[in-house]
């Protein structure tokens, strides 16, 4: 059994990472209001950036953690000033243009870092209950998940989430109160592409980095945001927990290919059993 | 009746005239049979691209899972011919009609959503189809080797190997007769019909346009071109990988359109000739190529939306406004 | 049943906020029939329900007899009901003609033979346009419309395929006096001609006096009254700050 339970022990953190990601997402989807198809790059991002920090001999996840995010950050404002803000308007060029920018980052990685897999060094472990090893990146993920579902659960039913929520419904009521809605928009975007990136980076000791890696993070990400809506963080969390679970799971007791077609297929029934998707994410009208 | 939103058609008949004519006398020229085969396979991959057109651009469907319909095709006729041993013609037939029948189940699962979400499924279908065969290897009759994967099937032809000269004038031929195709569907009643549910659903549903049935027909014929694409792309290349489902293929048809012009046809082929055809006969390889691509794409999407079709369209439209000074407005 | 149109106990709600409780609306053949009420009432909601874009909670539609609660919009403008956008929404890429000749392919009710179809609807278009007072800008690309035009436009595209009912919704607002004296002229000229009903909604009661046979005054999402044009402003307050609204604005020019 002891296989097993270090499968599913490492789907709960595997999870917690994506729960991660998937706050990201949910952020974007609600106050830029795009489907961000470059979310998964920023995740590959976040790995790469662990893998460099461990080459040049920095091995704390939290050092890895806080230099992608900071990195990501950087690169989502600048993605969501000069492209995503002023294209959010036209479908195709959000779909197709953040696809781009997950393409093109896929293959400058590529072109560094070679196609092949990387690994970093998983870490001593930090405590083994049962035959069940848990280490330092799953812990860290798991807290720091944790604690992010916790900040921004209590963040939007707080005051200080006023101003994201009002974005999200009514943009005419949020500039004529002096909103910088713009300006919002893309530190959101820098914020979640961020948020990405730190899972990325603490999912890096448990991966195989390659320049694709993402797209299973992304799918993933988006299967959690679609199917729990924008409305409560937890439900986001304990999804996106359960699905990494499931995922991990697929892939001991099949393969990782298939895993991810699974995947995959779950994303299809989804869309295609919920055709109204999720309320409003096209900035179009509304009848 | 006159449609003052195109081009003249005699204009763009003429480009398209001199294009081919160019292309018609290219190889007489002297070139080597690299660049023969680079022209070659870059004639069905404008088709490809074209078809995507039809489907993204004239429909107004986001469809990033385009591959794929090209793979199906390759696919078929890769196993038809290699495992089954049916004839190649027989096998290009079979191949059509699965691509058509896998546009028409697309269609169906995509036609109740919304923008967004078309993007999202197709691109998942796509992948899904392309991590499910780069998985499967199947056994050669002789049972001497496995194909699958990367490695890839091949596409037997049965008759004596194509010299360069044959494929590249028939693919040339079949170039030029898609494109017409292409455009005569795009400026049918359907095509017309494509153009107001791309523009305006709304307005389209309030004419008694039944969405639904015109999307799925729309994903119907964009995915049969690129079934023939497909079918002649395999017959040159001689097999039949699992690149031929990969996202990479399916980011390229979106990104010829967009920066050929969606909606246009002639943009999104004449693009895709160009690119493929410089990026690959200069020899960059296939990574610094998608790279190039993105870039292209991302310029485009940003600075010049309607790509240089769009563009040049809209020019000339604002000229011909002005220089007929159209009644009153206001 | 002589009604052409009866919606009835209509109700819906969005979410928690209850926007139709419970109305009935009926219209009969060869009727104008006014739809007022103030922002939030609910009469854009009643609008959407009866031409199909939405669907009720509760309730029914039918018209001419035929339960068509269910019908989706396009297949209802293929029975006989069409309407115009408060918002027109022209087809970016395509040229007035080509905008009006999309409803003609998809609009007919019945298939006449391919041939006398494409000439007859060639004339039917031409016919249209001239009557829109939209020929001369025929080849003029949708979009760039002045409002009034593209309100034409509206009323070209939702009278093409011969409707019994057409809603027009706030057709008439923020227009220049000129283009509303037009548009009306047009309205008449159908009503009278083709004996078109109409189910005119609109916060002007000067328009629903002047056109309507009768008038439905809905707040709240209920039916608050019914009655000629002429009772309006006597029975509806709101009528009453709306009057001497459109009184001064009409004044100021």
């Amino acid at each position: 059994m002891s296989p097993l339970a270090q499968v599913l022990v490492d789907g709960i953190f595997t999870g917690a990472s994506y729960a991660l990601m998937a706050a990201g997402l949910a952020l974007i989807l609600g106050v830029v209001k795009v489907v961000n198809l470059s979310h998964g790059a920023f995740f590959t991002l976040g790995a790469y950036v662990a893998y460099v920090l461990e080459a040049k001999g920095v091995v704390h996840p939290v050092a890895a953690v806080f230099m992608a995010a900071g990195i990501a950050f950087a690169f989502g404002v600048y993605l969501g000033k000069s492209f995503i803000n002023p294209v959010r308007s036209h479908p195709f060029a959000v779909a197709v243009g953040s696809l781009g920018f997950a393409v093109l980052f896929e293959q400058v990685a590529q072109m560094l870092w070679g196609p092949h897999p990387l690994s970093i060094d998983l870490g001593a472990p930090w405590a083994t209950f049962h035959g069940v090893t848990l280490r330092r990146w799953g812990v860290i993920s798991f807290l720091l998940s944790l604690g992010l579902t916790a900040g921004l659960s209590l963040l939007l039913s707080g005051p200080w989430g006023l101003p994201l929520k009002l974005i999200a419904e009514d943009e005419e009521i949020a500039r004529s109160v002096g909103m910088d809605v713009e300006k919002i928009r893309y530190l959101t975007f820098g914020a979640a592409s961020a948020v990405g990136a730190a899972a990325g980076a603490l999912l890096a000791p448990a991966a195989a980095i390659t320049p694709t890696m993402g797209r299973v993070p992304l799918i993933l990400s988006l299967i959690v945001v679609i199917a729990s809506g924008m409305e409560n963080m937890w439900t986001l969390f304990f999804l996106a927990v359960g699905l990494g679970l499931l995922s991990n799971l697929g892939a001991y007791l099949l393969t990782p290919s298939w895993s991810y077609v699974l995947l995959l297929a779950v994303i299809c029934l989804l869309l295609v059993l919920r055709p109204s998707g999720l309320a409003t994410v096209a900035p179009g009208r509304d009848y | 009746m006159k449609k003052s939103g195109a081009l003249p058609y005699a204009k763009i008949t003429g480009v398209l005239a001199a294009g081919a004519g160019v292309l018609l006398l290219l190889p007489l020229a002297g070139l080597d049979a690299f660049l023969l085969n680079v022209l070659t396979l870059g004639f069905f991959v404008a088709v490809f691209a074209g078809s995507w057109d039809i489907v993204g651009g004239v429909a107004g469907q986001i469809s990033l899972g385009h591959a794929l319909f090209f793979g199906a095709a390759t696919y078929a006729c890769a196993l038809l011919t290699s495992l089954a041993g049916w004839p190649f013609p027989l096998a290009a037939a079979a191949a059509l009609l699965f691509s058509a029948a896998a546009g028409a189940a697309v269609g169906a699962l995509s036609a109740p959503l919304k923008g967004p979400f078309v993007a999202l499924l197709t691109l998942a279908l796509g992948e899904a189809a392309h991590e499910f065969v780069l998985g499967q290897t199947f056994f050669s009759p002789r049972g001497a080797y496995s194909w699958g994967g990367e490695g890839g099937i091949p596409v037997l032809l049965r008759s004596q190997p194509l010299s360069p000269w044959t494929a590249y004038y028939a693919a040339l031929a079949f170039l030029v007769l898609s494109t017409w195709l292409m455009l005569r569907v795009a400026r049918s009643q359907e095509g017309l019909i494509w153009t107001a549910l791309s523009g305006s659903e709304l307005s389209a549903r309030a004419s008694g346009v039944d969405i639904l049935k015109h999307k799925r027909r729309a994903f119907l014929v964009g995915a049969a071109l690129a079934g023939a694409a497909g079918i002649g792309f395999a017959a040159c290349v001689g097999r039949a990988t699992a690149d031929d489902f990969s996202l990479e293929l399916s980011f390229q048809a979106a990104t010829f359109a967009a920066v050929g012009g969606r909606g246009t046809i002639v943009g999104p082929v004449l693009a895709a000739l160009v690119l493929h055809s410089l990026l690959q006969g200069t020899g960059i390889p296939p990574a610094g190529r998608v790279l190039l691509y993105a870039l292209a794409l991302l310029v485009t999407l940003r600075f010049f939306p309607g790509g240089v079709a769009g563009t040049l369209r809209e020019r000339a439209r604002r000229r011909r406004m002005v220089v007929q000074g159209n009644g009153e407005v206001r | 049943m002589s009604d052409l149109l009866l919606a009835e106990g209509i109700t819906k709600s969005f979410g928690t906020n209850r926007v139709l409780r419970g109305v009935t609306l009926a219209v009969g053949r060869g009727e104008v029939v006014g739809l007022f009420g103030p922002n939030g009432s609910g009469k854009t909601t009643l609008a959407n329900i009866v031409s199909g874009l939405v669907l009720p909670d509760r309730g029914r539609v039918l018209f001419e007899g035929k339960d068509v609660t269910r019908m989706t919009m396009d297949a209802r403008f293929r029975t006989g009901i069409s309407r115009t956008f408060q918002i027109p929404d022209p087809y970016p890429s395509l040229t007035v003609v080509e905008s009006v000749r999309v409803a003609l392919l998809c609009g007919q009710p019945a298939r006449p033979a391919e041939q006398e179809e494409r000439a007859g609807r060639e004339e039917g278009l031409d016919s249209l346009l001239v009557r829109t007072g939209l020929f001369a800008q025929r080849y003029w690309p949708a979009a760039k419309l002045s409002q009034g035009c593209l309100r034409r436009l509206e009323f070209a595209r939702a009278i093409s395929c011969r409707p019994r009912l057409v809603l027009l919704d706030e057709v008439f607002s923020a227009l220049s006096a000129k283009d509303e004296a037009e548009l009306v002229a047009l309205m008449r000229s159908l009503h009278r001609e083709e004996g078109i009903s109409f189910l005119l909604i609109s916060h002007n009661p000067l328009i629903l006096e002047e056109l309507c046979d009768r008038v439905v005054a809905i707040e709240d999402g209920r039916v608050f009254w019914e009655g000629k044009p002429g009772d309006l402003a006597r029975y509806v307050p709101a009528a009453n700050h709306a009057h001497g609204h459109e009184d001064e604005m009409r004044e100021e020019g």
